[in-house]
């Protein structure tokens, strides 16, 4: 009894905790029930890029991120998926028109010479984009926050469309100050970030030129080396990186079809800005392959639909139990509704995407949990039957359904892994939410259900047979 | 032993073989009519499905509700005359096109909401899926089908032995070519599509109706340790028996949900919903009636093991 006691406090301690996860952790929910729109890009192979290898594919995120930063779209996320696709997920948006317009076309990448006389100008222009910067950067903090104020985001709203409008004159108001040259994107053969010394915590970025590139390029450095002039990089029109150029290169320029763009980089930056580069002088263009966009109250209609209709089915297989197992199906519906806790939980805790598919395989999960407990009470009353003891009854019951309960756990978590490996997106979603539920029922179906019904079977008053199976006697 | 499983096979197989039939006759016919033997969806094929609600619904000021010509005569001048459209209480429209790109799209869209008046953005719906996106969808989920069969397979190979595998694996196939006649036949009669959930639904049914067949066969060891000497047929009758207090309350338990999603979920999970209703219900029947009479079958056709090593005669024809 005294081992039943030990479990009860475990299994009291693991529901406090998961109830903290609840109430602490908000829900992840997909983009089909808060509403936005999410968009599958496959980048396209061209004659210049036969293959999409990892990096060409990073370096496409890469732009395409910086791309949807430019939306100012709260919580915006890029991520790959498979070998050659891109996933786009805009909370919130009802018409990605916008999106796809930008997403579609190829990076621009192109260097410019500064005009001379605009170095105070260049200045003051850059510092307010960075306030700019920082200011949408605020908003969309803000909007993340105030998510259930629609009064206070609609005010946010207008000021993030200001904000855009000034950040897109201040763009306009850089690229006037310097002189697009011939050197674009195309000719650049590779960036990459480098500690400028081995070990050193200063990072520079490397870049190279194909043969006309590096001529182009040693007229453009020729030009301003010296003058305190910058060197222009211009990705989709927008100013990246606006090095100068050392006094000693004034007379060649910087030949070789290599150079080094150095100060104050971090490792971070100047990774990020390599990629911008490389992004840059990829020739490739995107396809919106996929687009589901569903709107906010439309996702909310489904969900509680969902909610209900699945809430229903789960009373309904609670009264079941009780009507026909009687006391332990009492213990089963305990060790159910602790099976829902602990999921939802573990879901919170493993951040999980909810989908409209994920709630339904959690539901499903939860007619299924029942399933270890039908198998272990048909097989104590069977028992019962054969004229065992209460006790030892229960006890085969557990000890005798255990192979059959963890062959077809197995077999459906081979169905899930089948559902996670091959899948994309929302399947995946439904194989891990499905996967969690079959490992969390094993443990209350057999952990817990056990520890309450030994429990229960050591207190005298409730150690009645009849409770376990009707009419026993009579069958006897 | 009032009740015998084995002693009816003839009926259960029979029965099973309608159905199936019956399924494959209708996905023959969807072959002959769409060129697949099932009405594939959106996810499968690609195109593009639009959903708007008219803005005025929600405060319930429509004066009219929307007309289905007036939408039709739009598609007309867009070139998109052969798309479907469905009006959704009477203030919303779901349109199916070809695949759009944004600009066709939006071409569309604002034509309508000049025609019908502005649509709430918060009820809007766009999918749009891309021809070899959808091949790719389609080509996986077979695939996922398919590594699911042959894992299963192996472990009951080794949890078992190889012929229960076998059939446990005929049960599984029964199950998939039963829910997918049945959705042939919808598709014919109701113009049900299948999409990626249908995929997703089929998998759940494998690793759900495999767990009954896996209870029979685990019982049916059991009593062939306890009583070697028993037949097949007796012990898988036996089985069967002892185990369909469970199978029928699992099923029962399973199913509760979902016929309450099915009645009263959203649209997106109804016939979800009626997949894994159909797939377990028959999945329950396959592991009663047909992995276990199988099994008494096979094991009762295959000569007695020889109990000492005496070489066998092989017979003279």
């Amino acid at each position: 009894m005294g081992k039943y006691r030990g479990w009860l406090i475990a299994i009291l301690v693991l529901l406090m905790a998961a109830t903290w996860v609840i109430v602490r952790t908000p829900a992840r929910l997909g983009l089909d029930l808060r509403g936005g729109a999410q968009l599958t890009l496959q980048v396209q192979t061209t004659d210049k890029v036969p293959q999409i290898t990892p990096q060409v594919l990073a370096a496409v995120q890469g732009v395409v991120q910086r791309r949807i930063d430019g939306l100012g779209v709260a919580e915006a996320v890029v991520q790959t998926a498979g070998d050659d696709k891109l996933l786009v997920q805009l909370p919130g948006v009802t018409d990605p028109e916008q999106a796809e317009r930008i997403l579609k076309g190829t990076a621009q990448l192109l260097f410019a010479a500064q005009k001379p006389g605009t170095e105070t100008q260049l200045q003051i222009e850059r510092q307010l984009q960075s306030q700019l910067l920082l200011e949408q950067a605020q908003l969309l903090a803000e909007q993340a926050q105030n998510a259930n104020n629609p009064e206070a985001q609609k005010e946010i709203e207008a000021k993030l469309a200001k904000n855009r409008e000034s950040l897109e004159k201040s763009q306009q108001a850089i690229a006037s100050l310097f002189t697009p040259s011939d050197l674009t994107g195309a000719m650049l053969k590779e960036a990459f970030a480098s500690p400028v010394a081995p070990g050193s915590p200063n990072w520079s970025v490397i870049v190279r030129f194909d043969s006309q590139g590096a001529e182009l390029f040693a007229q453009l450095t020729k030009e301003i080396a010296g003058t305190g002039r910058s060197l222009g990089i211009f990705l989709d029109d927008r100013l990246i990186s606006a090095p100068t150029v050392a006094v000693e290169y004034a007379e060649t320029g910087i030949v070789g079809g290599s150079a080094e763009i150095s100060g104050g980089f971090t490792a971070q930056s100047a990774n990020d800005l390599a990629i911008q580069l490389q992004g840059g002088a990829l020739p490739v263009p995107l396809e919106v392959v996929e687009n589901r966009t569903v709107g906010a109250s439309l996702g909310q209609d489904s969900i509680r639909d969902s909610l209900y209709a699945g809430l229903a089915g789960l009373v309904l297989v609670l009264i079941f139990m009780v009507a026909y197992y009687r006391l332990p199906g009492l213990i089963a519906d305990i060790a159910l509704i602790l099976y829902a806790i602990f999921t939802y939980a573990a879901f919170l805790l493993f951040g999980v995407t909810l989908t409209l598919p994920g709630i339904a395989g959690f539901i499903l999960s939860i007619g299924m949990a029942v399933d270890a407990n039908v198998l272990i009470f048909e097989r104590t009353r069977e028992e019962l039957r054969a004229g065992k003891t209460l006790y030892r009854s229960v006890e085969s019951g557990f000890d005798r359904a255990f192979a059959s309960i963890l062959d077809s756990n197995v077999t459906t978590l081979i169905a899930c892994a089948a559902l996670f490996a091959l899948g994309t997106g929302f399947v995946r979603g439904f194989a891990v939410t499905l996967a969690i539920g079959i490992g969390i029922s094993m443990f209350t179906a057999l952990t817990c259900s056990r520890t309450f019904l030994f429990y229960a079977i050591s207190i005298p008053s409730l150690r009645k047979p009849n409770w376990f199976c009707p009419k026993l006697e009579s069958l006897r | 032993m009032s009740f015998s499983v084995n002693r009816q096979r003839s009926l259960w197989w029979g029965l099973s073989l309608v159905v199936i039939l019956s399924g494959l006759g209708a996905m023959a016919i969807s072959w002959a009519s769409l060129g697949s033997p099932l009405r594939l969806g959106l996810d499968f094929i690609g195109g593009t499905r639009l959903q708007f609600e008219l803005a005025c619904s929600a405060m319930q000021t429509c004066s009219q509700p929307i007309d289905i010509d007036a939408v039709r005569q739009v598609l007309n001048q867009q070139g998109l005359g052969n798309s479907s459209l469905q009006i959704i209480d009477q203030d919303g429209v779901s349109i199916r096109t070809v695949p759009l790109d944004v600009d066709q799209r939006t071409r569309l869209s604002d034509a309508l909401a000049q025609k019908l008046g502005d649509f709430d953005p918060q009820k809007t719906q766009i999918e749009t899926v891309g021809p070899t996106l959808g091949e790719e969808i389609l080509r996986s989920g077979l695939l996922a089908l398919l590594v699911s069969f042959i894992g299963i397979t192996i472990y009951l190979t080794l949890r078992f032995q190889f012929d229960y595998a076998c059939f446990a694996l005929v049960a599984l196939v029964h199950d998939v070519l039963l829910t997918t006649g049945v959705f042939a036949i919808l598709g014919l009669v109701a113009g049900v599509e299948i999409d990626s959930l249908f995929i997703v639904a089929l998998l759940t049914i494998i690793g759900f109706s495999v767990n009954d067949t896996v209870v029979i066969y685990d019982r049916v060891r059991e009593t062939l340790k306890l009583n070697p000497d028993l037949g097949i047929k007796e012990v898988v009758d036996q089985a069967v028996v002892q185990t369909l207090g469970r199978s029928i309350n699992t099923t029962l338990t399973t199913l509760l949900p979902l016929i309450t999603i099915f009645i009263f979920g959203g649209d997106t999970l109804r016939y979800f919903a009626l997949a894994l209703i159909i797939g377990f219900t028959t999945g329950a029947y396959s592991s009663i009636f047909i992995a276990s009479t199988l099994l008494a079958w096979w094991r009762d056709r295959q000569p007695p093991r020889p109990a000492t090593n005496t070489l066998e005669t092989t017979p003279t024809p």
